[in-house]
């Protein structure tokens, strides 16, 4: 997809899919108050003030905002707010504008193992921001093959093709990979038993 | 209250709904549902002896069904007139309450609905709002959490006559309170549920917060609010009072409430905007300023008064600036929030306001009107002849022409609002609307288009919307096509097709059909008439093979004078790319259908007579002797 450059960042954020009433925002705070992650993860996250940097054309501190990045797109915010913005689709929207403009995501992305991918597609068909799509690439080897490729600026990090691999080729490596969870389910399941 | 009901020659209705209105201004048929008592008036003192006697309870509407009142009741003690009613669905036939009314015998079980028809000279329309009901709205937990209340319970719950006898205490556990929290824009500016701002909370929830805090100067009071309005004289001062008087206002509206279920305590998790950070606060009592919204049987009112109602569901005004108390409808007036959610300063302006205006028909012999209403030409009126028609009584949104097959149809001027959707409609050319007559507006066609045709957009503009937005694009210096001649007529509905034919006819270059947004109609329904010849007409010109270019329907309101411009260039910019010689090809071929469409046109009284006139001036115009 070609993303329009050399226009202000709210009118190109609203060309984007998801992000179109980008503008209707007054600001109420309904979206940051609802967040998990800003519950859970980062006291410091909030989309309201991510779609005002949107509206304001603050292109650095939009792209250098930890909301863009963080935003699993769980979309609780979306049913709450007063003036139907689909806030994960305008964050969505920032964070593509962002990856176009050559910024690395901060945080992990799914990581696709070149060694053992044999593109079932499953991870592709699997995929809720369709961030993932196959291509060919020459591999030690393995020679010139299929395998699937993650777009860092669509994926959202939220494992769902972790755990639909079939030869576990796909995987969050850092902070949500299988060894910590599994670490963690045994962690709870104890505590539980307790 | 009490003073009207005791001023001779105000007599009050209690009870008694308007089942139909009929007739026009000064002249109208009310006929009246007094409901059945079950008490007669002429009898009951205002005792209560029937009201102590009576063993059924059931929830008392007016306490919010906080409080329970008898089957024989009254809502409240200065109830206006005080005369007890019987609530029949309540009531288990005791017949206890007979024998407490004793020698009065004030109590008939036999009454029944009395229908009453009055003659009404004006009607003033005062029914108020209702509340939007945050059940809906989970995520507040209004009806399942016992201390979540409604701005309307709050206002039960503190008043001295209330269910509590004033002592404002939880529903939970009837306690005391020591922190309340106000959220405001309940249901309203959220587009899931109302989008309007409902006007008066924001000054409804910062009286409320400084009463409580008079009354319990130690309670927290915390309100939570997206803006704060305070529009009118002194408002802003009143909301300094409160800030000093030490009540918190938060910015950040709150996705949710929780509670914790042993204590029934509740937590408000917000963002605090001024702050930067998210803040959980916890509560004893949570009130939801609820919206305003219509009465829930206003669309049935507007059905029996025939006014028409705007987006959000309120009665739409005459004119929101210069008439904002005048119903379309001459005879019938708005006071208060029926028309749009207002507080009471602007309702009690409007009421006095319009009781005024209804005043003047009441003193008044004879009552003026618009000069553009419709007539009818018996002689050609088809209904006249024998023939079933009453396209016209159907067309008119006032309900304002009578037609009875074999006598020809009839106008009853006191009612006419002047639209013209009869005339456009009327497939016999039967009927005119005086002042735009056919002959009239089509003389402004032949002369608009006398010279260079083809070169010409045709704008037909109704009154109240198309019509000030080009004015307005005028005003505003937004420039558009020279090419562009306008033609006003009272509604889209007047836009006759044979007009429209006439233009092509003529060779004009293109034609733009535009008027009100279909909300915006002046005449009620006169846009959704205008709106489906339109597309009519353009399935009929696909169909002759017309360029799509050339003709093009648009709803353009009064305040967009930059959309009337960026229409009219990009139908001149349509109109550019089409080749000259293509163009004059295509009206070449399309005139002998349009003259055979127009066949009959001189037959229309006054056309022939007005076209020998026009003629010479447009040939004049042709000639250059007068500037085109």
């Amino acid at each position: 997809m070609s993303l329009p450059v050399n226009s202000k960042l709210a009118e190109q954020v609203k060309a984007i899919p998801g992000g179109e009433m980008l503008m209707m925002c007054f600001s109420c705070g309904t979206c940051t108050s609802k967040c998990m992650i800003q519950e859970k993860l980062e006291p410091a996250y909030n989309p309201r003030r991510l779609i005002r940097e949107a509206v304001f054309n603050l292109e650095d501190m939009a792209f250098n905002d930890r909301t863009t990045w963080l935003c699993s797109a769980c979309d609780l915010c979306y049913p709450a707010c007063p003036q139907k913005i689909h806030i994960s689709g305008v964050i969505n929207a920032v964070k593509q504008l962002a990856v176009a403009r050559g910024r690395q995501n901060p945080y992990q992305t799914a990581k696709v193992d070149e060694s053992t991918c044999v593109a079932c597609e499953l991870c592709v068909e699997i995929c809720p921001y369709e961030a993932i799509s196959l291509i060919g690439k020459k591999v030690p080897f393995r020679g010139m093959i299929s395998m699937a490729s993650v777009d860092p600026g669509k994926c959202m990090a939220c494992g769902i093709c972790n755990a639909a691999c079939r030869s576990t080729s796909i995987r969050l490596e850092q902070d949500f990979n299988d060894n910590l969870v599994v670490e963690n389910l045994w962690g709870w399941l104890e505590s539980e038993a307790v | 209250m009490v003073d009207a009901a005791r001023q001779p020659l105000i007599e009050v209705k209690a009870y008694t709904e308007v089942e139909r209105v009929e007739g026009f201004v000064g002249n109208f048929k009310v006929t009246l549902r007094e409901k059945a008592k079950y008490v007669r008036a002429d009898r009951c003192n205002g005792c209560a002896a029937c009201a102590k006697a009576c063993p059924v309870e059931v929830p008392n509407y007016f306490e919010m069904n906080l409080a329970p009142r008898k089957a024989a009741y009254i809502p409240m003690s200065q109830s206006v007139p005080l005369i007890y009613n019987i609530d029949m669905d309540a009531c288990i036939h005791c017949y206890k309450c007979v024998e407490a009314c004793g020698a009065l015998e004030a109590i008939d079980f036999s009454m029944e609905d009395k229908m009453v028809e009055e003659e009404i000279g004006a009607i003033v329309v005062a029914t108020g709002f209702g509340h939007f009901d945050p059940t809906p709205m989970t995520e507040y937990g209004y009806g399942r959490f016992p201390n979540v209340i409604t701005a309307m319970e709050m206002e039960r719950l503190n008043n001295s006559a209330g269910p509590t006898r004033g002592s404002l205490m939880r529903p939970s556990d009837s306690k005391s309170l020591r922190r309340l929290a106000i959220i405001n824009c309940v249901g309203s500016r959220d587009k899931r549920y109302n989008s309007a701002c409902s006007n008066f909370c924001c000054m409804y929830a910062i009286k409320n917060a400084l009463l409580l805090k008079q009354m319990i100067p130690e309670m927290d009071i915390s309100i939570y609010y997206i803006d704060i309005r305070t529009p009118s004289k002194g408002y802003e001062e009143f909301y300094d009072r409160a800030r000093e008087a030490g009540i918190k206002f938060i910015q950040g509206r709150p996705a949710g409430i929780t509670e914790d279920p042993d204590s029934h305590q509740l937590f408000i998790k917000s963002e605090d905007i001024t702050l930067g950070r998210v803040v959980e606060h916890e509560y004893d009592m949570v009130m939801l300023n609820q919206a305003a919204i219509p009465q829930p049987d206003q669309n049935h009112m507007s059905s029996v008064l025939n006014v028409a109602q705007s987006p959000g569901g309120w009665y739409m005004e005459y004119h929101p600036k210069l008439r904002p108390m005048d119903s379309p409808t001459d005879g019938i007036f708005f006071a208060g929030a029926c028309q749009g959610p207002k507080d009471i300063p602007a309702s009690v302006a409007q009421g006095s306001a319009a009781a005024a205006r209804a005043s003047r028909i009441l003193h008044s012999d004879t009552w003026q009107i618009e000069p553009t209403v419709a007539v009818v030409w018996e002689d050609r009126c088809v209904s006249g002849k024998g023939q079933a028609c009453g396209i016209c009584e159907r067309a008119c949104p006032y309900g304002a022409i009578d037609y009875t097959k074999g006598i020809s149809a009839e106008v009853i001027t006191a009612k006419c609002h002047g639209c013209g959707a009869c005339v456009g409609e009327c497939p016999h050319d039967s009927i005119t609307q005086l002042h735009y007559t056919d002959a009239q507006v089509l003389a402004q066609i032949r002369t608009l288009l006398a010279v260079e045709p083809e070169k010409k957009i045709l704008a037909f503009r109704c009154q109240w919307c198309s019509y000030g937005g080009a004015d307005l694009a005028g005003t505003s210096h937004f420039e558009y096509s020279a090419n562009e001649r306008g033609l006003r007529v009272m509604c889209s509905a007047r836009m006759d097709a044979d007009l429209i034919y006439e233009a092509y006819r003529l060779g004009a270059g293109a034609v733009l059909f535009s008027g009100c947004h279909p909300q915006d109609c002046h005449y009620i329904t006169g846009q959704i008439a205008g709106a489906k010849r339109a597309a009519r007409l353009d399935k009929m010109f696909a169909r002759m093979g017309m360029n799509p270019a050339r003709f093009r329907t648009e709803w353009i309101s009064a305040a967009e004078g930059d959309k009337y411009a960026r229409v009219i260039n990009e139908m001149q910019a349509a109109l550019d790319a089409i080749p000259q010689d293509e163009l004059k090809a295509e009206i070449e071929r399309l005139k002998p259908e349009m003259e055979k469409k127009l066949s009959k046109l001189n037959q229309i009284p006054g056309v022939e007579e007005a076209m020998i006139q026009v003629d010479f001036i447009v040939s004049e115009m042709q000639n250059k002797a007068v500037p085109v």
